[in-house]
């Protein structure tokens, strides 16, 4: 997949969050990594849709996103989009929860949604939580729960916004394996995370982002290998520095 | 440490109920509802002023006890004789059968007529014309105006209403075609409010008598109540009520011939 | 055996609640010399069931139109019109800061003269809606606050328009959180409604008023009253009480 972002701004109340963001290439799979409260998820919620920048374009494959409600509504439906706690519907059950955006944003019948909702589950083992509510279940569960909905819908990309951060370590690497399987058979996805190692093998390319900006991009075997920049560099040391 | 509060908690709430039976002083309580002026009211202080309160305090001097006034709800008022909250009442109380089975009443001491106070532009000429489905009352609850209504304006809607001012206003908007009350405060009101009401003052049936209620069976409370009123009489106390709280309306009265409340 | 003591300790403990509260009140009458006479009562069944029916009639009526009023006001208070909201916001502070006795007398005998509203049952739900909707819109309000805006953020995200989110998110949501407040509400609208007596409303408590100035009976009559009253409210109590507990087990306590 083709991004194009030119020149993306993005202010707060006057408070200045991302500054002349620039980037292009291709991908199957891109990590956006970086310390906290630089922007990374901000980024990540224009590249989706869910935020107009103040300023700049957005390409996907070469088509220019329009950040006006009508062309906002049909882009949305193409991206799937999965948060980093508290992503799915209180009120509704696990099958719901996926069942609701097939039925009344794609307009599939409720027993055609049903049964894909179903298939997933059986393919993800998620068959016996099905029937559960969010608060009922564990993190992880949640966070899958989250990517089946996402992935029910066939989007044509996948944003996730640090997926495992809120999750116990023993979780991380079940939510991991099923993005793992879903990248092989040829999911598009753009993953802002802490997990080194997963940005490390899965993405192909990587950006790093440090106040408000990209300071460094590219293939992940170089950033990971040889950081060009100074924060890049102190960053990797300061993330690995309590690796084993 | 929590027994112990529980126990001063308990020790506070038996204090609290103990106070409450204090010994009866030696006073003469008097209940009235003062919202009925010039008979029973305030003056600018809030303090008890009125014919009746002066009636009352002629009674404890004659008496020779001090007076206390208890401001009281009308339709509370015969339950604090009952209950023993108050010795008398005063309240310009009319004689009826229905009250005389819960309590005992002095010797009349006045009489009054009921009237009308009617809403300009309502086509009732007298009480007669208000038994008609069309026709609106209003009557304050509880008095004799309201068992008027109820026994002989069957056809007519009776609003009941808590307070005389209610049902003044009522009038005046419209909202009722009349109100049933006493001549005098029909007579005030209508003086007050010239341009949207007319008074029916003529009377429309026998005369209410008023007296003094007490608690049934204070045989000795009403005799000597009774003793006072006579007394009282003759030595000219009525006269000199009306001089000081009703020159005016005795005039408009003698007027119009109707006879006088303390003949 | 250990179920059968705790069964006894709760029947034992229930029957001296009930010893000491009759109790308390039978030395209270003893104290003023009352003699009890509740068959005084009977006499008026007529004119009671019609108060009884009336009240329910002008609850449930103030039900609905509150419930209105007070939807509008909720969401009128985040209208991006200023004047539009600040009225909104106006309305719901000065009519939870007065008494609804000082509405009544001012919206009938001022307002609704002035406007036209004779008819004293209409003006009489109006008030009584206006009153309670107040209180509805900042039940409505908080709870509509106390949404985790990413649920929001969610059915944006999933693609649905804002009239499906509403429909499909909001409401099922802000329904689970105030459901329970608004039972509670319907519970107050029936106890205020007892103010309507001062514009002569027949409803129970003005029936019980006339029946007591004529026979004088002041315990009996308010006693009755109350009972009356409570056995409405009860009723609605257990109502909420079996709604929060549907509710509770679909939500997580966050």
């Amino acid at each position: 997949m083709k991004i194009v972002l030119n020149k993306i701004c993005k202010s707060f109340a006057g408070k200045s969050v991302l500054k002349n963001v620039c980037y292009e290439d291709d991908f199957k799979a891109l990590a956006i990594i970086g310390p906290s409260g630089a922007g990374k998820s901000t980024l990540l919620r224009i590249i989706g849709g869910l935020l107009p920048p103040t300023s700049g374009e957005l390409y996907l494959d070469g088509v220019k996103i329009n950040f006006t409600e009508k062309e906002l509504l049909s882009y949305r439906r193409t991206i799937g989009f999965v948060f980093q706690t508290k992503g799915l519907f209180e009120h509704l059950t696990a099958l719901e929860n996926v069942m609701l955006p097939l039925i009344h944003s794609l307009q599939l019948e409720k027993t055609e949604a049903e049964e894909r909702a179903k298939q997933l589950f059986a393919r993800f083992g998620l068959e016996r939580e099905g029937y559960k509510y969010p608060h009922q279940l564990s993190g992880g569960q949640q966070q899958r729960i989250q990517i089946a909905r996402a992935v029910a819908m066939k989007p044509k990309l996948l944003l996730l916004d640090e997926p495992t951060s809120a999750l116990d370590p023993e979780l991380t690497a079940e939510v991991l394996d099923m993005l793992g399987e879903l990248q092989a058979e040829g999911l598009k996805t753009i993953i802002v995370t802490h997990e080194m190692g997963f940005a490390k093998r899965a993405c192909e390319k990587v950006i790093f982002v440090a106040g408000g900006t990209i300071v460094e991009s590219g293939d992940s075997a170089q950033i990971f290998t040889a950081p060009q920049t100074k924060a890049l560099q102190a960053f990797l040391n300061k993330v690995l520095e309590w690796r084993p | 440490m929590k027994k112990f509060f529980v126990v001063l908690a308990v020790a506070l709430m038996a204090a609290v109920l103990f106070c409450g039976c204090t010994e009866k002083k030696d006073e003469l309580v008097v209940g009235m509802e003062l919202a009925y002026p010039p008979f029973e009211t305030k003056d600018e202080q809030g303090k008890p002023y009125g014919v009746s309160v002066a009636l009352a305090e002629a009674l404890g001097e004659y008496l020779g006890k001090p007076v206390r006034i208890e401001n009281i709800n009308w339709d509370g008022l015969i339950p604090s004789l009952e209950t023993g909250r108050v010795d008398l009442v005063i309240s310009s109380m009319t004689i009826t059968e229905e009250r005389a089975k819960t309590v005992d009443f002095s010797a009349p001491y006045a009489h009054a007529y009921l009237a009308l106070l009617v809403n300009k532009n309502s086509p009732v000429e007298k009480v007669e014309d208000l038994n008609h489905p069309e026709r609106i009352v209003a009557v304050k609850k509880g008095t004799t105006g309201h068992v008027y209504a109820q026994n002989h304006l069957q056809h007519a809607t009776i609003n009941a209403l808590s307070a005389e001012s209610a049902c003044v206003t009522e009038v005046i908007q419209g909202k009722a075609d009349a109100f049933i009350y006493d001549q005098l405060t029909i007579y005030r009101q209508n003086q007050a409010n010239p341009e949207n009401t007319r008074a029916v003052l003529i009377p429309f049936q026998e005369s209410e008598k008023w007296g003094i209620a007490v608690k049934k069976g204070n045989k000795k409370l009403l005799e000597q109540i009774n003793a006072f009123l006579k007394d009282f009489r003759a030595a000219g106390g009525f006269e000199k009520l009306t001089e000081l709280f009703l020159a005016e309306e005795k005039k408009t009265f003698d007027a119009l011939g109707f006879p006088w409340f303390f003949e | 055996m250990k179920k059968y003591t705790t069964c006894l300790k709760q029947i034992i403990s229930v029957v001296l609640v009930v010893i000491i509260l009759v109790g308390f009140v039978w030395i209270s009458l003893l104290r003023i010399n009352h003699r009890l006479d509740f068959t005084t009562l009977w006499g008026y069944r007529y004119r009671l069931w019609q108060g009884f029916k009336m009240t329910l009639i002008m609850a449930f009526a103030s039900l609905f139109v509150s419930l209105f009023i007070g939807s509008v006001a909720a969401v009128a208070q985040k209208a991006k019109f200023l004047t539009v909201s600040y009225l909104a916001k106006f309305y719901v502070q000065v009519i939870r800061g007065t008494p609804l006795l000082v509405q009544i007398f001012f919206f009938f005998y001022i307002i609704g003269t002035a406007w036209g509203v004779d008819n004293r049952y209409v003006a009489g739900v109006l008030i009584l809606s206006l009153f309670e909707g107040a209180y509805i819109a900042e039940i409505i309000r908080g709870g509509l606050e106390s949404i985790d805006r990413q649920q929001f953020e969610l059915a944006k995200a999933v693609g649905l328009t804002p009239a499906k989110t509403f429909r499909l998110v909001t409401f099922p949501l802000l329904m689970a959180r105030i459901l329970p407040a608004l039972t509670g509400q319907f519970a107050s609208i029936i106890k205020d409604s007892s103010l309507l007596s001062v514009i002569a409303i027949p409803e129970l408590t003005q029936i019980t008023q006339e029946i007591s100035a004529d026979n004088y009976r002041l315990f009996e009559n308010y006693f009755f009253l109350g009972l009356l009253y409570f056995v409405m409210t009860f009723t609605v109590s257990l109502i909420t009480r079996r709604l929060e507990r549907k509710y509770k087990h679909e939500n997580s306590s966050e």
